[in-house]
């Protein structure tokens, strides 16, 4: 039995519209897809429906600085599955400003290799 | 504060605060106990804003008698406390030879009533005075005039404070107890906190006759009816140099669906009137929003979608249910089987005009009851303008600005509020500290983008410069809190 | 008491497009700029988009919209312009005179040259017309994303959001991170505006619905907002009877397009397109009043930043090239929107140079041809796989192209 789906490639800017076979069930596997102009369109459309990663960005504490929080976002992709553990994890930390762009706040965040870096600089008061 | 009063009043609005005014002129003890976290909540911030020459009453009644006398104390009272009024005047507009008769009735109903400078004029006069109007002759009320109802009714409060009257907020009536041996009013409230009061004065609008119950008093039941409004871009903004109704029809008691300019420039379309059992609920039905639009564009039709920017709606207190509907007087009694309860019940359209003219009166009532001795402290004069700050010239504006800095930050773009007009109504004098109170003293979140800038920043200045705590920030009420939490605990802020 | 102060290019704005108008102003010679932004920092709307997903064309890198501001006013603080921050312009004039409010003072700046690049606000509630109560709670998405990124603060915890637009979308996104639980997503159109990209990772990677062809009619709560009532909408966009569902919420988030902030636009007396609501400008995106140039958001809503640092540089550099008191010739040629086609920037070209045409389709299409006349003669053919309005799309138009024509043509055929 496969289930049908449409993708849109993000690797590139051109946004293939990929059409997807993927089999049913609870861990859906990939079978096959057209509408790539490249093979890595494939190759990220059976990462995409077999175990999809995701970046994110998000907010965390600071202590001394200009703001309450200071925005951070993950540099490297994680599993979507582990998204809302690496979100939780982050909340443990408060970070003392100055900060930077850049400023790589943690690598591991809730055992998922990762590393998650500061996307605003942040100036220290008082 | 003390909890023995020689007078406690029931009710926050209009006419309460007006009469809190009235009798802080004397040396006696009053409170006024309002439900609401601020004045002027009820119906008094949810009108069209028109102080009414006197023109559409009954002579006797004393609808009639009232507004008149109210609408001619409007000035002195407006320039003492420092409100904005605007007498634009009315045109009540006779489209073709049938409306006449009608129209020719309330010209001698208003000459009848007192009514100053009533002129019926014809196209010429009419078009000097509102380009584009139509219609073969009309009626010109000069004395009809537009104010800030709730801007009234807040300085009002105010001035009654500053003069000693007790302002107790989110203070609602649930208890009334007659006193033995004629020695007056146990009043109570939900936390079981207790005044006592030689006299009551019920002005408790849509709950009046709720608070007559609790007394004892079974004559009477509010039917609330709703006005729903569409309130208007300032574009449109002169489009309307005066009040334009249409002449009363007798098949349509109420004054219609018009359109009523603003004091601080906005159009206002409405009011609708339809009967509910709540209350309180005062939302917009989308059939009578419909309605609204349709009216509002036969009446102007260069409104634009983009112009609306705002629904709101109000409730009549109407003594009358459906089936008899139209607009009993207003019951302004001195209750004889109750003594000491003077009850001012069934105050609808034009309670706004006559609010000063219902203090005198009550006043009177209380010196039945009461020797009432001036109070050589008294001073009327609330401190302040009544001209925004925006409404001010860029060099009265620097000079203000140089003078304290916080008049340079401005924090509602779209109406052009400073920081420092935003603080005095945050630190307003009775203490309220809810967003409405701070949207009807400033004018912040009421322009075209309704709070999407300036709300952020007003919470910021909040939480960073006084302190403030997310479980603080209410809209209108203990139970309208405006956030949820924080979204990050353990930190600074 | 009101100071006087003389420039040779004001910027009003202190966003992406107002820091590339004057970073390129300050490029090509003019040392005179000044940009007035309103808030404490600049970078704009950008301070608050801490999502990545800008700069992909510009720096082939997908940063967030901190990181993409940092760019430019790092070039900014580089070359040393000045900014007024915390001031805002309460009036501009036909003469180019601004009279600007700040802490302290009052200034009435005069100027060679402006540039508007203002940007948008958000189209509140009562525009819609919602029927119902006024309970707290309902937010702009935009006011909601900068509650949670910027003040720590969270609007609330059951949430529903009109409008599938990526803020819309983003914020379904960021609020399911931070604990809220997002009920649904409802679209009056049949189908999104949002980025498909944003489909998949802000609704289906959290299983939030999206409900197309669907509206709020009514609102329930007096004091906090407990529900709201929807209904699926007809072919004209009008609710139909009998579908109406409610769902239980606190909060309720609107993401129902953005307005070109232009009061001060109209205040000056230049003309506005009714259909971007942004001023009609010719090839140097100058307006209708001369010396007065518009760029970015405020001239018409993008979707990618990429385009108005882009725009706003050329904005800039034209802004500059007329305070030093170099004036081109005025731009006869109209730009007109054909079959297909919503609207198109510029309203008016020149001729002279090359120029590229924005533009955004009225509906999603597939396998069209976008096509720009001359006079009717056919002078560019591009397919296209996919339209959407959401994506404003460019052409370019040589000079050669233009000699002798009146008018151009943008359609889908």
């Amino acid at each position: 039995m496969s289930e049908h789906r449409e993708y849109t490639c993000v690797v590139c800017p051109n946004g293939c519209a990929l059409q997807v076979e993927v089999s049913e069930g609870e861990k859906p596997q990939f079978i096959s897809a057209t509408g790539n102009l490249c093979p890595r369109g494939l190759a990220w459309a059976k990462q995409e429906v077999e175990n999809p990663l995701r970046t994110i960005s998000t907010n965390v504490l600071v202590t001394g600085g200009s703001l309450p929080v200071v925005s951070v976002r993950t540099l490297d992709a994680i599993p979507l599955a582990q998204v809302k553990a690496v979100r939780e994890s982050l909340k443990q930390i408060v970070l003392k400003a100055p900060l930077h762009i850049g400023q790589v706040i943690a690598d591991c965040p809730a055992g998922v290799p990762c590393r998650v870096a500061v996307t605003r600089n942040v100036p220290a008061v008082g | 504060m003390s909890t023995a009063y020689d007078i406690a009043i029931v009710g926050g609005g209009v006419v309460g605060c007006a009469i809190a005014r009235e009798l802080s002129k004397f040396t006696c003890r009053v409170c006024l106990l309002e439900r609401e976290l601020d004045v002027s909540l009820g119906t008094s911030c949810r009108n069209s804003g028109v102080l009414h020459s006197g023109i559409n009453y009954k002579p006797g009644t004393l609808r009639a008698r009232l507004a008149v006398r109210g609408n001619a104390m409007m000035d002195e009272l407006c320039r003492d406390l420092k409100v904005k009024i605007k007498r634009i005047g009315k045109l009540t507009v006779a489209l073709e030879k049938d409306d006449m008769p009608g129209l020719e009735r309330i010209y001698e109903q208003g000459k009848a009533n007192g009514a100053p400078g009533l002129e019926i004029i014809g196209p010429e006069r009419m078009r000097s005075i509102q380009p584009d109007v139509e219609g073969i002759a009309a009626l010109w009320s000069p004395s009809s005039s537009i104010i800030s109802p709730y801007g009234l009714t807040i300085a009002l409060a105010e001035n009654a404070k500053a003069n000693g009257v007790d302002l107790r907020l989110g203070w609602g009536v649930t208890g009334v107890e007659v006193l033995p041996e004629g020695r007056g009013f146990a009043v109570k409230n939900a936390r079981g906190e207790t005044v006592t009061a030689k006299l009551l004065i019920n002005v408790a609008g849509l709950f009046a006759a709720a608070i007559c119950e609790m007394a004892g008093i079974h004559d009477y039941h509010i039917y609330p009816c709703r006005g729903e409004y569409y309130v208007l871009d300032k574009r449109l903004d002169g489009s309307l140099r005066t009040l334009i109704y249409p002449t009363p029809n007798p098949k349509n008691p109420g004054l219609g669906i018009h359109l009523t300019p603003t004091v601080d420039g906005n159009i206002l379309i409405g009011p609708s009137a339809d009967y509910q059992d709540s209350p309180t609920w005062t939302g917009n039905c989308a059939p009578t929003m419909a309605q609204l639009r349709e009216e509002g564009l036969k009446l102007l039709p260069d409104i634009r979608i983009s112009d609306y920017i705002r629904n709101f709606a109000g409730l009549r207190a109407k003594q009358t249910p459906p089936e008899v509907g139209g607009n009993a007087d207003f019951v302004v009694e001195d209750r004889a089987d109750v003594p000491g309860f003077i009850n001012v019940l069934g105050i609808e359209s034009p309670g706004l005009t006559s609010s000063p003219a219902i203090a005198e009166m009550v006043r009177d009532m209380v010196k039945a009851h009461l020797p009432l001795l001036p109070d050589p402290s008294f001073n009327g004069v609330r401190p302040g303008s009544d001209l925004l700050f925006s409404e001010r010239s860029p060099e009265e504006r620097a000079a203000m600005i140089a003078d304290d800095p916080d008049y340079g930050e401005m924090i509602c773009r779209c109406e052009s509020v400073s920081k420092r007009e935003v603080l005095d109504a945050l630190n307003n004098p009775l203490g309220a500290k809810t967003f409405v109170s701070l949207k009807y003293r400033s004018r912040v979140s009421m322009g075209r983008c309704q709070g999407g800038f300036c709300i952020p920043r007003i919470a910021r200045l909040l939480y960073e410069e006084f302190g403030w705590k997310w479980e603080d920030f209410v809209d209108h009420s203990e139970g309208s809190r405006m956030f949820a939490g924080k979204v990050l605990n353990g930190g600074e802020h | 008491m009101l100071k006087e102060r003389k420039c040779g290019v004001a910027v009003i704005g202190g966003g992406p497009a107002g820091l590339a108008a004057a970073i390129s102003a300050h490029e090509v010679g003019c040392r005179d700029v000044v940009l007035i932004e309103r808030d404490r920092l600049l970078g704009g709307i950008l301070n608050q988009c801490i999502h990545d997903g800008f700069g992909l064309h510009r720096f082939g890198e997908a940063m967030t919209g901190p990181e993409y501001a940092q760019r430019d006013i790092d070039r900014f603080n580089e070359l040393g312009i000045e900014a007024m921050t915390e001031s805002m312009v309460m009036e501009l004039k036909e003469d180019r005179t601004l009279l600007v409010s700040r802490r302290g003072e009052m200034i009435r700046l005069r100027a060679d040259a402006v540039v508007l690049a203002m940007g948008c606000r958000e189209r509140p509630r009562g525009a819609l017309s919602i029927p119902g109560t006024r309970p707290s709670g309902i937010y702009t998405a935009g006011a909601a994303q900068n509650f949670v990124n910027l003040s720590n603060l969270m609007p609330g915890k059951k949430v529903c959001i009109l409008g599938s637009g990526d803020i819309g979308l983003i914020m379904a996104r960021r609020m399911t991170l931070e604990g809220a639980e997002v009920k649904a997503v409802f679209e009056l159109l049949p189908y999104s505006s949002g980025l498909p990209r944003n489909i998949q990772q802000c609704l289906n990677d959290y299983g939030i619905s999206l409900y197309l062809s669907t509206t709020v009619t009514g609102i329930v709560g007096e004091d906090r907002l407990e529900a709201v009532q929807v209904s699926k909408v007809d072919e004209r966009r009008r609710p139909i009877p009998g579908t109406e569902q409610t769902f239980e919420c606190d909060t309720l988030l609107l993401s129902v397009g953005l307005i070109p902030e232009n009061e001060l636009t109209r205040m000056a007396g230049i003309a506005i397109d009714p259909v971007t609501n942004g001023a009609v400008v010719d090839d140097d995106f100058m307006t209708s009043v001369p010396g007065i140039f518009s760029c970015g958001n405020v001239l018409h809503v993008h979707d990618l930043v990429d385009w108005v640092s882009l725009e706003a540089a050329e904005a800039g550099k034209r802004a500059a090239a007329w305070a030093k008191g170099d004036r081109e010739g005025a731009a006869g040629i109209a730009v007109r929107h054909g079959n297909g086609v919503r609207y198109t920037m510029p309203a008016r070209v020149s001729g002279g140079k090359d120029v590229s045409i924005a533009f955004r389709v009225g509906a999603p299409d597939r396998n069209r041809y976008l096509v720009v006349t001359a006079d009717g003669r056919e002078i560019v053919r591009q397919k296209r796989i996919r339209l959407h309005p959401a994506v404003m799309e460019h052409l370019t138009v040589k000079a050669a192209d233009l000699k002798g024509c009146s008018a151009l043509e943008v359609s889908v055929q």
